[in-house]
């Protein structure tokens, strides 16, 4: 960003200032992030929240931080030393990456990639290994149970997630994210395509493990999961990661769906203008990604993987496939909104049959080898002999 | 999916109220009248010395034996000033053992002694346990000051 503005000349400078300027954006969005959602959970459940470090509680997350780096940096005796030191970095260093090629307006981002979509979705699919490391490295069966969740989940996910944003760059022609963006100078894709933006955030909140999707770290299953090991700094370097990424796919929804720093303001938009759609779009997103993890209970491990393959898949496979018809035989735009918006309805109405369905009848037999049960058994033989 | 949106709504809705929590260090809310906090005695004003006559009723009654009370001659009885003839000498209250059961209010004959109804009742904490043993000018300090509005038992 420092380097699109003030052109220095040297590139290792140069690249310097962008990793610079990328380290301060995701600590300083982490901390804003933790205290924003422990704000929105208070206000959700009638408390108030951090109130005591600086005006509001905003410095609480800092003094928190303060803490943690503070405190011992543990690892146990039977762990796999060096994995288990590297995980966190396993799961750092691809969100750190993503955020490179994000344009964050017209001018700003540190590097603008041609690939640019597929190098996020790449990239952040990287994430999982470092889960399993950590849930492998930690000796822990708690630990390896999440990692073990977490490996499947996030990439059952990345299906759908992969295949939404493939229907979105065949309608804007283009992997490139600056380009996707001002294809929707006039109305931004959520319009055209409702059942893409819907799968999009249903696979964004499961890949960031946030509830109800938060089955790998789940507290009350397995207490954490992969950083069940973890204190001090390795600790809060997942919490960062997962905040970044928060902001990550926050940061993609309002590029590929609500058109980034473009709608409705068009190309011709200041500076500020620019900063400040993004900033309202994205907040939306981490508002809603927020709301939704208080309000909804954690779904179990097999109803996430059955709704991933064969609710979403199939339905993010009939979204290309619409998009297909249209660009192949050049129909109106119109005919996408309606079949994607049926697609919708037919995902919607596939949830409430799920939910509203009556538990399945639980038919109860006899054990064997009880002395109870035994007798039973022995009664029913001779009453039917 | 009507409970999910109605889960949501309900978060949101709930979101929008003002929360219930009182920033308690810095805020304090109304403590009752019939509070009961830790005994305190009172002061007469019109005679201008303390109400107690030191007759160890409450000290007997007390069932954890906090008090400890001794009594001496009315110096103001021999001047007239007062119809009291026995006056409190010393007063102590262990308020590290008070139970705050309210019975050293209920046996006591003058009206002379009080549950603590203000907030100073309650934040107490010490360094020293020896600091919970208040002294009778300790104990009759709040409400010489007219700081507290005590209720006493008829």
């Amino acid at each position: 960003m420092l380097a699109l503005t003030y052109d220095v000349g040297n590139i290792w400078l140069d690249s310097l200032l962008g990793v610079l300027a990328l380290v301060a954006l995701m600590t300083v969005s982490a901390l804003m992030l933790i205290w924003l959602e422990r704000k929105i959970s208070a206000r959700i459940q009638m408390r108030l929240g951090p109130m005591r470090v600086g005006p509001y509680g905003l410095l609480q997350t800092a003094a928190d931080a303060l803490k943690l780096i503070g405190k011992e940096d543990l690892r146990p005796k039977t762990a796999n030393r060096w994995v288990f030191e590297l995980a966190p970095f396993a799961v750092f260093v691809p969100t750190f990456a993503a955020l490179v090629t994000i344009p964050f307006t017209r001018d700003w981002a540190i590097a603008f990639l041609d690939l640019g979509l597929f190098y996020v979705v790449a990239v952040t699919g990287l994430a999982f290994v470092g889960f399993l490391m950590a849930g492998w490295a930690s000796d822990n069966k708690y630990a390896l149970l999440g990692g073990m969740r977490a490996a499947a989940q996030l990439i059952s996910y990345e299906v759908p997630m992969v295949v939404t944003l493939v229907a979105v760059a065949m309608v804007a022609g283009s992997l490139n994210l600056s380009e996707i963006v001002l294809f929707q100078n006039r109305i931004p894709l959520f319009v055209w395509q409702p059942l893409g933006f819907f799968i999009f955030i249903v696979a964004a909140l499961a890949e960031l493990e946030r509830q109800p999707f938060d089955i790998p770290t789940a507290e009350s299953e397995v207490v954490g999961g992969p950083f069940i090991e973890y204190s001090g700094i390795r600790w809060s370097m997942f919490f960062l990661a997962s905040y970044t990424s928060l902001l990550i796919y926050s940061l993609l929804g309002s590029i590929v769906f609500l058109g980034g720093w473009e709608w409705p303001l068009g190309t011709e938009a200041g500076l500020w203008l620019q900063i400040l759609l993004i900033l309202v779009k994205t907040s939306l997103f981490i508002a809603f990604f927020m709301w939704v993890r208080f309000a909804l209970v954690r779904l179990r491990i097999d109803q996430l993987m059955s709704y991933c393959w064969k609710v979403l898949i199939p339905l993010a496979f009939l979204q290309v496939f619409l998009n297909g018809l249209v660009l192949v035989y050049g129909w109106p735009d119109g005919f996408l909104l309606l079949t994607s918006g049926a697609g919708l309805a037919l995902a919607m109405y596939i949830i409430y049959r799920a939910v509203d369905t009556e538990p399945r009848e639980l038919r109860m037999v006899p054990a064997r080898g009880g002395g109870s049960s035994a007798q039973a058994a022995t009664v029913d033989a001779t009453g039917s002999g | 999916m009507i409970g999910i949106f109605k889960s949501m709504y309900i978060t949101f809705a709930t979101m929008l109220r003002t929360p219930v929590t009182i920033e308690y260090p810095a805020k304090h809310r109304d403590v009752p009248q019939r509070d009961r906090a830790f005994p305190i005695l009172l002061w007469d004003k019109e005679v201008d010395e303390p109400f107690c006559t030191g007759c160890h009723a409450c000290e007997r009654a007390c069932p954890v034996e906090c008090m400890t009370v001794t009594m001496k001659d009315n110096p103001l009885h021999a001047d007239e000033k007062s119809t009291r003839r026995k006056i409190v000498d010393e007063f102590w209250i262990d308020y590290g053992r008070c139970m705050r059961c309210n019975i050293c209010v209920e046996v006591c004959n003058f009206e002379a002694i009080a549950m603590n109804n203000t907030w100073a009742g309650h934040e107490l904490s010490k360094f020293d346990r020896n600091d919970l043993v208040l002294d009778l000018q300790q104990l009759l300090s709040q409400h010489k000051q007219d700081k507290i509005d005590a209720w006493v038992a008829e």
